[in-house]
Protein backbone atom coordinates (compact mmCIF):
# COMPACT_ATOMS: atom_id res chain seq x y z
CA UNK A 1 0.00 0.00 0.00
CA UNK A 2 2.62 2.81 1.20
CA UNK A 3 3.94 3.50 -2.16
CA UNK A 4 3.71 6.89 -1.19
CA UNK A 5 6.33 6.70 1.05
CA UNK A 6 9.04 5.91 -1.80
CA UNK A 7 8.25 8.78 -3.94
CA UNK A 8 11.00 10.36 -4.79
CA UNK A 9 10.36 13.84 -3.23
CA UNK A 10 9.12 12.55 0.09
CA UNK A 11 11.73 10.42 0.58
CA UNK A 12 14.19 13.98 -0.29
CA UNK A 13 11.97 15.61 2.52
CA UNK A 14 12.11 13.27 4.90
CA UNK A 15 15.76 12.95 4.71
CA UNK A 16 16.23 16.30 4.73
CA UNK A 17 13.96 16.05 7.80
CA UNK A 18 15.48 13.78 9.45
CA UNK A 19 18.67 15.58 9.02
CA UNK A 20 17.65 18.47 10.80
CA UNK A 21 16.27 17.32 13.66
CA UNK A 22 19.12 15.30 14.74
CA UNK A 23 20.95 18.64 14.29
CA UNK A 24 18.06 19.73 16.10
CA UNK A 25 18.64 17.61 19.22
CA UNK A 26 22.01 18.60 19.49
CA UNK A 27 21.22 22.28 19.83
CA UNK A 28 18.25 21.79 21.91
CA UNK A 29 20.64 19.99 24.58
CA UNK A 30 23.08 22.56 24.23
CA UNK A 31 20.44 25.39 24.96
CA UNK A 32 19.57 23.66 27.75
CA UNK A 33 22.56 23.45 28.94
CA UNK A 34 23.22 27.57 28.34
CA UNK A 35 19.91 28.09 30.40
CA UNK A 36 21.42 26.08 33.01
CA UNK A 37 24.86 27.56 33.32
CA UNK A 38 25.40 30.72 31.48
CA UNK A 39 26.97 33.55 33.35
CA UNK A 40 27.98 36.23 31.56
CA UNK A 41 29.76 38.26 34.42
CA UNK A 42 32.33 35.24 35.08
CA UNK A 43 35.25 34.57 33.74
CA UNK A 44 35.52 31.08 34.57
CA UNK A 45 37.06 27.95 32.37
CA UNK A 46 33.88 26.68 31.88
CA UNK A 47 32.07 30.20 31.23
CA UNK A 48 34.51 30.66 28.32
CA UNK A 49 34.03 27.73 26.91
CA UNK A 50 30.13 27.69 26.68
CA UNK A 51 31.07 31.03 24.86
CA UNK A 52 32.81 29.33 22.24
CA UNK A 53 30.23 26.77 22.45
CA UNK A 54 27.46 29.46 21.93
CA UNK A 55 28.83 30.66 18.59
CA UNK A 56 28.90 27.13 17.27
CA UNK A 57 25.84 26.33 18.29
CA UNK A 58 24.15 29.92 17.10
CA UNK A 59 25.75 29.68 13.64
CA UNK A 60 24.06 25.60 13.40
CA UNK A 61 21.15 26.96 14.74
CA UNK A 62 21.19 29.92 11.78
CA UNK A 63 21.80 27.32 9.06
CA UNK A 64 19.62 24.73 10.42
CA UNK A 65 16.23 27.25 11.06
CA UNK A 66 17.03 29.01 7.38
CA UNK A 67 17.21 25.46 6.16
CA UNK A 68 13.43 24.90 7.63
CA UNK A 69 12.59 27.96 6.08
CA UNK A 70 13.40 26.54 2.84
CA UNK A 71 11.72 22.78 3.31
CA UNK A 72 8.33 24.32 4.31
CA UNK A 73 8.29 25.90 0.99
CA UNK A 74 9.44 22.32 -0.47
CA UNK A 75 6.94 20.57 1.51
CA UNK A 76 4.11 22.78 0.19
CA UNK A 77 5.16 21.37 -3.14
CA UNK A 78 5.42 18.05 -2.26
CA UNK A 79 1.99 18.34 -1.27
CA UNK A 80 0.70 19.90 -4.34
CA UNK A 81 2.82 17.14 -6.58
CA UNK A 82 0.98 14.32 -4.61
CA UNK A 83 -2.03 14.89 -5.58
CA UNK A 84 -1.16 13.50 -8.87
CA UNK A 85 -0.79 10.05 -7.35
CA UNK A 86 -3.22 10.07 -4.72
CA UNK A 87 -6.15 8.59 -6.07
CA UNK A 88 -9.47 11.52 -5.22
CA UNK A 89 -7.15 14.69 -4.68
CA UNK A 90 -7.19 17.44 -7.26
CA UNK A 91 -4.59 19.54 -5.18
CA UNK A 92 -2.88 19.78 -1.44
CA UNK A 93 -6.45 20.01 0.36
CA UNK A 94 -6.71 16.09 -0.40
CA UNK A 95 -3.58 15.03 0.09
CA UNK A 96 -3.46 16.54 3.30
CA UNK A 97 -6.52 15.72 4.54
CA UNK A 98 -5.94 11.52 3.40
CA UNK A 99 -5.20 11.08 6.64
CA UNK A 100 -5.97 12.87 10.45
CA UNK A 101 -1.83 13.79 11.08
CA UNK A 102 -1.88 16.13 7.91
CA UNK A 103 -3.80 19.49 9.01
CA UNK A 104 -2.07 18.86 12.42
CA UNK A 105 1.54 18.49 11.06
CA UNK A 106 0.39 21.48 8.85
CA UNK A 107 -0.77 23.47 11.98
CA UNK A 108 2.78 22.75 13.42
CA UNK A 109 4.64 23.73 10.85
CA UNK A 110 3.08 27.08 10.94
CA UNK A 111 4.08 27.84 14.48
CA UNK A 112 7.15 26.17 14.01
CA UNK A 113 8.26 28.34 11.38
CA UNK A 114 6.89 31.47 13.82
CA UNK A 115 9.96 29.81 16.02
CA UNK A 116 12.24 29.88 13.72
CA UNK A 117 11.77 33.30 12.47
CA UNK A 118 11.62 34.87 16.14
CA UNK A 119 14.74 32.89 16.75
CA UNK A 120 16.75 34.64 13.59
CA UNK A 121 15.39 38.29 14.55
CA UNK A 122 16.34 37.53 18.57
CA UNK A 123 19.86 36.03 17.58
CA UNK A 124 20.66 38.68 15.24
CA UNK A 125 19.89 41.28 18.04
CA UNK A 126 22.23 39.35 20.77
CA UNK A 127 24.60 39.35 18.59
CA UNK A 128 24.53 43.09 17.76
CA UNK A 129 24.87 43.90 21.92
CA UNK A 130 28.44 43.41 23.27
CA UNK A 131 27.08 41.47 26.77
CA UNK A 132 24.57 39.05 24.40
CA UNK A 133 21.71 40.95 25.84
CA UNK A 134 19.14 38.41 24.64
CA UNK A 135 20.97 35.16 25.56
CA UNK A 136 18.34 33.46 27.87
CA UNK A 137 16.06 34.52 25.69
CA UNK A 138 17.46 32.99 22.47
CA UNK A 139 18.29 29.88 23.99
CA UNK A 140 14.78 29.48 25.43
CA UNK A 141 13.76 30.02 21.81
CA UNK A 142 15.65 27.43 20.99
CA UNK A 143 14.41 25.18 23.07
CA UNK A 144 10.33 25.66 22.45
CA UNK A 145 11.73 25.32 18.84
CA UNK A 146 13.17 22.03 19.08
CA UNK A 147 10.47 20.78 20.99
CA UNK A 148 7.85 21.59 18.38
CA UNK A 149 10.25 20.53 15.74
CA UNK A 150 10.32 17.07 17.28
CA UNK A 151 6.75 16.85 17.74
CA UNK A 152 6.36 18.09 13.72
CA UNK A 153 9.35 15.38 12.86
CA UNK A 154 6.67 13.02 14.68
CA UNK A 155 3.98 13.73 12.49
CA UNK A 156 6.29 13.82 9.44
CA UNK A 157 6.61 10.33 9.27
CA UNK A 158 3.29 9.39 10.64
CA UNK A 159 1.85 11.56 8.34
CA UNK A 160 3.49 10.41 4.86
CA UNK A 161 3.50 6.44 6.36
CA UNK A 162 -0.30 6.39 6.52
CA UNK A 163 -1.15 8.03 3.21
CA UNK A 164 -2.91 4.39 1.74
CA UNK A 165 -2.90 4.99 -2.20
CA UNK A 166 -5.67 2.32 -2.52
CA UNK A 167 -8.40 4.53 -0.83
CA UNK A 168 -9.73 7.46 -2.93
CA UNK A 169 -9.65 10.74 -0.54
CA UNK A 170 -11.93 13.78 -0.66
CA UNK A 171 -10.52 16.38 -3.02
CA UNK A 172 -11.37 20.64 -2.13
CA UNK A 173 -15.03 20.90 -3.18
CA UNK A 174 -15.95 18.14 -0.50
CA UNK A 175 -13.86 19.58 2.23
CA UNK A 176 -14.28 23.24 1.61
CA UNK A 177 -17.76 22.97 -0.14
CA UNK A 178 -21.23 24.24 1.21
CA UNK A 179 -22.30 20.61 0.31
CA UNK A 180 -25.15 20.50 3.29
CA UNK A 181 -25.92 24.08 3.40
CA UNK A 182 -24.40 24.36 7.01
CA UNK A 183 -22.69 27.73 7.21
CA UNK A 184 -18.67 26.88 7.33
CA UNK A 185 -17.74 30.42 8.47
CA UNK A 186 -16.63 31.19 12.71
CA UNK A 187 -18.90 32.85 14.87
CA UNK A 188 -22.15 32.69 12.55
CA UNK A 189 -20.93 35.23 10.57
CA UNK A 190 -21.94 35.56 6.80
CA UNK A 191 -19.72 36.76 3.88
CA UNK A 192 -20.92 40.28 3.99
CA UNK A 193 -19.77 40.23 7.70
CA UNK A 194 -16.92 38.48 6.86
CA UNK A 195 -15.32 41.05 4.42
CA UNK A 196 -16.42 43.90 6.69
CA UNK A 197 -14.44 42.30 9.52
CA UNK A 198 -11.74 41.45 7.32
CA UNK A 199 -10.95 44.81 6.37
CA UNK A 200 -12.01 46.10 9.86
CA UNK A 201 -9.70 44.07 11.57
CA UNK A 202 -6.67 44.91 8.87
CA UNK A 203 -6.86 48.20 9.54
CA UNK A 204 -7.41 48.04 12.83
CA UNK A 205 -4.19 45.44 13.00
CA UNK A 206 -2.13 48.19 11.10
CA UNK A 207 -3.11 51.21 13.08
CA UNK A 208 -2.50 49.34 16.54
CA UNK A 209 0.69 48.45 15.31
CA UNK A 210 1.70 51.98 13.80
CA UNK A 211 0.48 53.08 17.22
CA UNK A 212 2.79 50.25 18.89
CA UNK A 213 0.46 49.12 21.07
CA UNK A 214 1.16 45.72 22.18
CA UNK A 215 -1.79 44.34 23.57
CA UNK A 216 -4.26 46.22 20.75
CA UNK A 217 -1.64 44.48 17.89
CA UNK A 218 -1.63 41.36 19.40
CA UNK A 219 -5.18 41.16 19.95
CA UNK A 220 -6.36 42.58 15.87
CA UNK A 221 -3.36 40.45 14.47
CA UNK A 222 -4.46 37.37 16.05
CA UNK A 223 -8.49 37.92 14.67
CA UNK A 224 -7.35 38.84 11.69
CA UNK A 225 -5.15 35.63 10.58
CA UNK A 226 -8.53 33.95 11.76
CA UNK A 227 -10.61 35.99 9.92
CA UNK A 228 -8.26 36.28 6.78
CA UNK A 229 -7.92 32.15 6.49
CA UNK A 230 -11.62 32.03 5.91
CA UNK A 231 -11.75 35.28 3.39
CA UNK A 232 -9.04 33.32 1.72
CA UNK A 233 -10.50 30.32 1.29
CA UNK A 234 -14.66 31.50 0.94
CA UNK A 235 -14.37 34.65 -0.72
CA UNK A 236 -11.45 35.68 -2.48
CA UNK A 237 -9.98 32.53 -3.47
CA UNK A 238 -12.97 32.03 -5.70
CA UNK A 239 -12.19 35.05 -7.76
CA UNK A 240 -8.67 33.46 -7.58
CA UNK A 241 -10.37 30.90 -9.52
CA UNK A 242 -12.72 32.69 -11.38
CA UNK A 243 -15.40 29.89 -9.82
CA UNK A 244 -18.07 30.84 -7.11
CA UNK A 245 -18.19 26.90 -6.18
CA UNK A 246 -14.52 26.15 -6.22
CA UNK A 247 -13.67 26.98 -2.58
CA UNK A 248 -10.17 25.92 -1.40
CA UNK A 249 -6.90 27.21 0.00
CA UNK A 250 -4.69 24.56 -1.93
CA UNK A 251 -5.17 24.91 -5.54
CA UNK A 252 -3.91 28.49 -5.94
CA UNK A 253 -0.51 27.19 -5.31
CA UNK A 254 -0.68 25.17 -8.53
CA UNK A 255 0.84 26.56 -12.13
CA UNK A 256 -3.06 27.53 -13.47
CA UNK A 257 -2.92 30.36 -10.86
CA UNK A 258 0.31 31.59 -11.54
CA UNK A 259 1.57 30.03 -7.68
CA UNK A 260 0.02 33.22 -6.51
CA UNK A 261 -0.82 31.36 -3.20
CA UNK A 262 2.75 31.12 -2.55
CA UNK A 263 2.36 34.57 -2.35
CA UNK A 264 -1.18 35.04 -0.62
CA UNK A 265 -0.35 32.98 2.00
CA UNK A 266 3.50 33.73 2.40
CA UNK A 267 2.08 37.49 2.59
CA UNK A 268 -0.21 36.62 5.38
CA UNK A 269 1.83 34.58 7.59
CA UNK A 270 4.77 36.84 7.00
CA UNK A 271 2.89 39.81 7.61
CA UNK A 272 1.29 38.12 10.95
CA UNK A 273 4.86 36.70 12.12
CA UNK A 274 6.65 39.98 12.13
CA UNK A 275 3.95 41.36 13.59
CA UNK A 276 4.02 39.24 16.43
CA UNK A 277 7.99 39.46 16.58
CA UNK A 278 7.55 43.18 16.82
CA UNK A 279 5.13 43.13 19.46
CA UNK A 280 7.81 40.33 21.58
CA UNK A 281 10.49 42.72 21.04
CA UNK A 282 8.83 45.58 22.08
CA UNK A 283 8.25 43.69 25.14
CA UNK A 284 11.97 43.19 25.46
CA UNK A 285 12.40 46.78 25.04
CA UNK A 286 13.76 46.50 20.99
CA UNK A 287 11.68 48.77 18.78
CA UNK A 288 11.93 47.69 15.47
CA UNK A 289 10.66 49.64 13.50
CA UNK A 290 12.21 47.81 9.81
CA UNK A 291 10.09 44.92 11.54
CA UNK A 292 7.12 46.59 12.28
CA UNK A 293 7.07 48.34 8.91
CA UNK A 294 7.41 45.06 6.80
CA UNK A 295 4.60 43.33 9.25
CA UNK A 296 2.41 46.60 7.63
CA UNK A 297 3.60 45.95 4.17
CA UNK A 298 3.05 42.27 3.75
CA UNK A 299 -0.54 42.76 5.24
CA UNK A 300 -1.01 45.42 3.07
CA UNK A 301 0.18 43.38 -0.29
CA UNK A 302 -1.98 40.73 1.70
CA UNK A 303 -5.38 43.10 1.29
CA UNK A 304 -4.07 44.04 -1.76
CA UNK A 305 -3.68 41.09 -3.85
CA UNK A 306 -6.86 39.96 -2.16
CA UNK A 307 -8.76 42.88 -3.48
CA UNK A 308 -6.72 42.87 -7.04
CA UNK A 309 -8.65 40.13 -7.80
CA UNK A 310 -12.15 40.88 -6.74
CA UNK A 311 -11.41 44.21 -8.98
CA UNK A 312 -10.05 42.77 -11.54
CA UNK A 313 -12.98 40.58 -11.84
CA UNK A 314 -15.47 42.96 -11.50
CA UNK A 315 -13.43 45.38 -14.27
CA UNK A 316 -13.73 42.50 -17.09
CA UNK A 317 -17.24 41.02 -16.13
CA UNK A 318 -18.96 44.04 -14.71
CA UNK A 319 -20.52 41.76 -12.29
CA UNK A 320 -19.80 39.67 -8.81
CA UNK A 321 -19.19 36.25 -8.57
CA UNK A 322 -21.77 36.35 -5.30
CA UNK A 323 -25.04 37.80 -7.86
CA UNK A 324 -24.14 34.65 -10.90
CA UNK A 325 -27.09 32.67 -9.99
CA UNK B 1 43.80 50.76 30.60
CA UNK B 2 44.80 46.84 30.43
CA UNK B 3 43.52 44.91 32.61
CA UNK B 4 44.61 40.93 33.20
CA UNK B 5 43.50 38.97 35.73
CA UNK B 6 44.01 35.36 36.45
CA UNK B 7 44.83 34.60 33.12
CA UNK B 8 45.21 30.85 31.60
CA UNK B 9 45.62 29.84 28.48
CA UNK B 10 46.19 25.75 27.84
CA UNK B 11 46.77 24.55 24.91
CA UNK B 12 45.74 20.36 23.45
CA UNK B 13 47.85 18.72 21.54
CA UNK B 14 46.64 15.13 20.81
CA UNK B 15 45.90 14.06 23.81
CA UNK B 16 48.05 16.33 25.90
CA UNK B 17 47.64 19.63 27.66
CA UNK B 18 49.67 22.22 28.05
CA UNK B 19 49.53 25.22 29.93
CA UNK B 20 51.10 27.69 27.92
CA UNK B 21 49.69 30.74 30.52
CA UNK B 22 49.64 29.78 34.12
CA UNK B 23 47.74 32.73 36.37
CA UNK B 24 49.12 35.59 34.81
CA UNK B 25 48.21 38.93 36.55
CA UNK B 26 48.89 42.52 35.89
CA UNK B 27 47.80 45.98 35.14
CA UNK B 28 48.92 48.61 32.60
CA UNK B 29 48.32 51.78 33.07
CA UNK B 30 47.50 55.03 30.22
CA UNK B 31 51.11 56.02 28.97
CA UNK B 32 52.96 52.99 29.99
CA UNK B 33 55.99 51.46 28.02
CA UNK B 34 56.18 47.67 29.35
CA UNK B 35 58.84 45.24 28.43
CA UNK B 36 57.52 41.48 28.41
CA UNK B 37 60.47 39.76 28.51
CA UNK B 38 61.69 35.69 28.86
CA UNK B 39 63.39 33.36 26.82
CA UNK B 40 61.53 31.43 23.38
CA UNK B 41 58.97 29.35 24.21
CA UNK B 42 57.91 31.44 27.38
CA UNK B 43 54.25 31.98 26.31
CA UNK B 44 54.98 36.16 24.93
CA UNK B 45 53.62 35.99 21.83
CA UNK B 46 50.67 33.96 23.08
CA UNK B 47 50.07 36.90 25.77
CA UNK B 48 50.22 38.93 22.85
CA UNK B 49 47.53 37.30 20.65
CA UNK B 50 45.09 37.18 24.10
CA UNK B 51 45.60 40.89 24.54
CA UNK B 52 45.21 41.35 20.76
CA UNK B 53 42.04 39.64 20.78
CA UNK B 54 43.53 37.15 18.64
CA UNK B 55 43.44 34.44 20.88
CA UNK B 56 40.69 33.43 23.64
CA UNK B 57 41.84 32.76 27.20
CA UNK B 58 40.97 29.06 28.37
CA UNK B 59 40.01 31.31 31.66
CA UNK B 60 40.69 34.57 33.20
CA UNK B 61 39.54 38.25 32.83
CA UNK B 62 41.53 40.40 30.05
CA UNK B 63 40.36 44.24 29.90
CA UNK B 64 41.08 46.65 27.81
CA UNK B 65 39.62 50.04 28.13
CA UNK B 66 37.18 48.50 30.39
CA UNK B 67 35.83 46.23 27.22
CA UNK B 68 36.30 42.20 28.37
CA UNK B 69 37.64 41.90 24.56
CA UNK B 70 38.21 37.73 25.32
CA UNK B 71 34.52 37.89 25.50
CA UNK B 72 33.05 40.18 22.63
CA UNK B 73 31.28 38.45 20.05
CA UNK B 74 33.14 38.56 16.47
CA UNK B 75 31.48 41.35 14.92
CA UNK B 76 32.40 43.73 18.19
CA UNK B 77 35.75 41.93 18.12
CA UNK B 78 37.12 42.91 14.38
CA UNK B 79 35.75 46.56 15.07
CA UNK B 80 37.47 46.75 18.60
CA UNK B 81 41.03 45.65 17.12
CA UNK B 82 40.61 47.79 13.95
CA UNK B 83 40.11 50.84 16.50
CA UNK B 84 42.57 49.85 19.63
CA UNK B 85 44.92 47.81 18.90
CA UNK B 86 48.08 48.05 16.85
CA UNK B 87 50.76 45.36 16.07
CA UNK B 88 54.14 45.25 14.98
CA UNK B 89 55.49 41.74 13.99
CA UNK B 90 58.86 39.80 14.17
CA UNK B 91 58.14 39.39 10.60
CA UNK B 92 56.84 42.86 9.73
CA UNK B 93 54.04 40.98 7.99
CA UNK B 94 53.57 43.28 5.27
CA UNK B 95 51.28 42.76 1.90
CA UNK B 96 53.91 41.65 -0.64
CA UNK B 97 51.45 43.26 -3.70
CA UNK B 98 50.65 46.24 -2.18
CA UNK B 99 52.53 49.44 -1.72
CA UNK B 100 53.61 50.76 1.81
CA UNK B 101 51.13 53.53 1.74
CA UNK B 102 48.31 51.09 0.83
CA UNK B 103 49.80 48.69 3.37
CA UNK B 104 49.15 51.52 5.76
CA UNK B 105 45.80 52.39 4.56
CA UNK B 106 44.47 49.03 5.29
CA UNK B 107 43.52 49.37 8.83
CA UNK B 108 41.73 52.73 7.94
CA UNK B 109 39.76 50.75 5.57
CA UNK B 110 38.48 48.54 7.78
CA UNK B 111 37.78 51.54 10.36
CA UNK B 112 35.61 53.28 7.56
CA UNK B 113 37.65 55.98 7.00
CA UNK B 114 36.78 58.29 3.93
CA UNK B 115 39.46 57.78 1.31
CA UNK B 116 40.87 61.54 1.48
CA UNK B 117 40.87 61.62 5.41
CA UNK B 118 42.78 58.23 5.48
CA UNK B 119 45.63 59.20 2.65
CA UNK B 120 46.20 62.44 5.04
CA UNK B 121 46.87 59.89 8.13
CA UNK B 122 48.64 57.41 5.90
CA UNK B 123 51.15 59.88 5.16
CA UNK B 124 51.40 61.46 8.53
CA UNK B 125 51.90 58.55 9.62
CA UNK B 126 54.80 57.62 7.41
CA UNK B 127 56.31 60.98 8.08
CA UNK B 128 56.10 60.31 11.96
CA UNK B 129 57.85 56.85 11.15
CA UNK B 130 60.25 58.23 9.17
CA UNK B 131 59.71 56.44 5.93
CA UNK B 132 57.97 58.37 4.12
CA UNK B 133 60.16 58.93 0.94
CA UNK B 134 59.55 54.81 0.13
CA UNK B 135 55.84 55.19 0.25
CA UNK B 136 55.23 54.27 -3.02
CA UNK B 137 57.71 51.11 -2.79
CA UNK B 138 56.72 47.54 -2.87
CA UNK B 139 57.75 45.97 0.59
CA UNK B 140 60.15 43.56 -0.90
CA UNK B 141 62.35 46.07 -2.23
CA UNK B 142 62.55 47.56 1.10
CA UNK B 143 65.43 46.40 3.51
CA UNK B 144 64.45 44.96 7.19
CA UNK B 145 64.80 48.30 9.09
CA UNK B 146 62.44 50.27 6.27
CA UNK B 147 60.48 47.45 6.55
CA UNK B 148 60.01 47.69 10.40
CA UNK B 149 59.36 51.22 10.37
CA UNK B 150 56.25 50.82 7.76
CA UNK B 151 54.53 48.45 10.28
CA UNK B 152 55.32 50.52 12.81
CA UNK B 153 53.55 52.90 10.37
CA UNK B 154 50.12 50.96 9.67
CA UNK B 155 50.42 49.90 13.55
CA UNK B 156 50.42 53.73 14.65
CA UNK B 157 47.89 55.43 11.75
CA UNK B 158 44.46 54.36 13.17
CA UNK B 159 45.85 56.47 16.65
CA UNK B 160 45.15 52.97 18.91
CA UNK B 161 44.70 53.22 22.35
CA UNK B 162 47.34 49.93 22.73
CA UNK B 163 50.47 49.48 20.94
CA UNK B 164 51.48 45.73 20.78
CA UNK B 165 54.95 44.33 19.57
CA UNK B 166 55.97 41.06 19.31
CA UNK B 167 60.41 40.49 19.18
CA UNK B 168 60.13 43.76 17.21
CA UNK B 169 64.19 43.87 16.74
CA UNK B 170 64.85 40.09 16.29
CA UNK B 171 65.23 40.67 12.10
CA UNK B 172 66.96 43.78 12.31
CA UNK B 173 71.21 44.74 13.07
CA UNK B 174 72.41 46.76 15.62
CA UNK B 175 71.67 50.05 13.94
CA UNK B 176 68.23 49.31 12.88
CA UNK B 177 67.31 48.02 16.25
CA UNK B 178 68.70 51.18 18.05
CA UNK B 179 66.69 53.54 15.49
CA UNK B 180 64.04 51.02 16.50
CA UNK B 181 64.32 51.75 20.00
CA UNK B 182 64.51 55.46 19.66
CA UNK B 183 61.43 55.56 17.63
CA UNK B 184 59.94 53.57 20.96
CA UNK B 185 61.27 56.05 22.87
CA UNK B 186 59.64 58.98 21.00
CA UNK B 187 56.10 57.25 20.89
CA UNK B 188 56.41 56.95 24.60
CA UNK B 189 56.92 60.45 25.26
CA UNK B 190 53.92 61.09 23.01
CA UNK B 191 51.66 59.10 25.15
CA UNK B 192 51.40 56.02 23.67
CA UNK B 193 50.75 53.00 25.85
CA UNK B 194 53.01 50.31 24.26
CA UNK B 195 53.85 46.98 25.06
CA UNK B 196 56.80 45.23 23.70
CA UNK B 197 57.18 41.26 23.56
CA UNK B 198 61.29 40.97 23.16
CA UNK B 199 64.36 38.76 24.34
CA UNK B 200 66.59 41.16 23.03
CA UNK B 201 69.12 42.19 25.62
CA UNK B 202 69.86 45.69 23.34
CA UNK B 203 66.59 46.59 25.38
CA UNK B 204 68.57 46.51 28.55
CA UNK B 205 69.94 49.66 28.18
CA UNK B 206 66.72 51.32 27.09
CA UNK B 207 66.70 55.32 28.35
CA UNK B 208 63.49 56.05 29.64
CA UNK B 209 61.08 55.17 32.11
CA UNK B 210 59.38 51.99 31.47
CA UNK B 211 57.98 48.85 33.65
CA UNK B 212 59.53 45.31 32.55
CA UNK B 213 57.35 42.54 33.12
CA UNK B 214 59.33 39.05 33.29
CA UNK B 215 57.68 35.47 32.31
CA UNK B 216 58.94 32.24 32.40
CA UNK B 217 56.93 28.88 31.64
CA UNK B 218 54.36 30.87 31.36
CA UNK B 219 54.33 32.42 34.94
CA UNK B 220 55.54 35.80 35.76
CA UNK B 221 58.45 36.07 37.90
N1 LIG C 1 48.72 27.09 18.58
C1 LIG C 1 49.48 26.44 19.46
N2 LIG C 1 49.24 25.14 19.73
C2 LIG C 1 49.99 24.47 20.65
N3 LIG C 1 50.99 25.01 21.33
C3 LIG C 1 51.31 26.29 21.09
C4 LIG C 1 50.56 27.07 20.15
N4 LIG C 1 51.08 28.32 20.13
C5 LIG C 1 52.11 28.30 21.01
N5 LIG C 1 52.24 27.10 21.58
C6 LIG C 1 53.23 26.74 22.61
O1 LIG C 1 53.14 27.67 23.64
C7 LIG C 1 54.41 27.94 24.19
C8 LIG C 1 54.64 29.44 24.21
O2 LIG C 1 54.71 29.91 22.89
P1 LIG C 1 54.87 31.47 22.55
O3 LIG C 1 53.78 32.19 23.18
O4 LIG C 1 55.03 31.60 21.09
O5 LIG C 1 56.22 31.83 23.28
P2 LIG C 1 57.23 33.01 22.96
O6 LIG C 1 56.54 34.00 22.11
O7 LIG C 1 57.58 33.52 24.31
O8 LIG C 1 58.39 32.41 22.28
C9 LIG C 1 55.42 27.18 23.34
O9 LIG C 1 55.80 26.03 24.04
C10 LIG C 1 54.64 26.82 22.11
O10 LIG C 1 55.08 25.61 21.61
MG1 LIG D 1 57.12 34.70 20.24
Amino acid sequence: MNSLFLNNQVIVYIFSETVLALLTLIIFVMALKFIRYWDFNSFSNFQLKLEKEANLVMTIATFLFTLKLLLLIYFVYTIDNLSLIVPGAMCGAGVISANDYGMTLLFVKIIVIFGLLLFLVVNHYDLLGKNYPLFRFKSWVIVTAALLIFGEFYLDISYFTNIDTSVPVSCCSALFGNLEGANPLPFGLDIKMLLVLFFTLYFGAVVALYLESRLLSTLLLALFGVIAYYSVVYFFGTYVYELPTHKCPFCMLQKEYNYIGYLIWGSLFFGLYFGFIWVIMSLRSYKLERIKLASILLLTLFVAINSFYVANYYLHNGVLLENIK
Amino acid sequence: MVEVENLNKIYTVGSKQEKVLDGITFHIQKGELVLLRGVSGSGKTTLLSILAGMEKPSSGKVLIDSEPISKLPDIHLSHFRAKKIGMVFQHFNLIENLTLLDNVLVPLVANRVGLKEAKEMALAALKNARIEHKKDAYPNRLSGGEKQRGAIARAIVAKPSLLLCDEPTANLDSKNSQSFIEQLMQMHKEGQTIVVATHDPIFETLECEHRIIDIKNGKIV
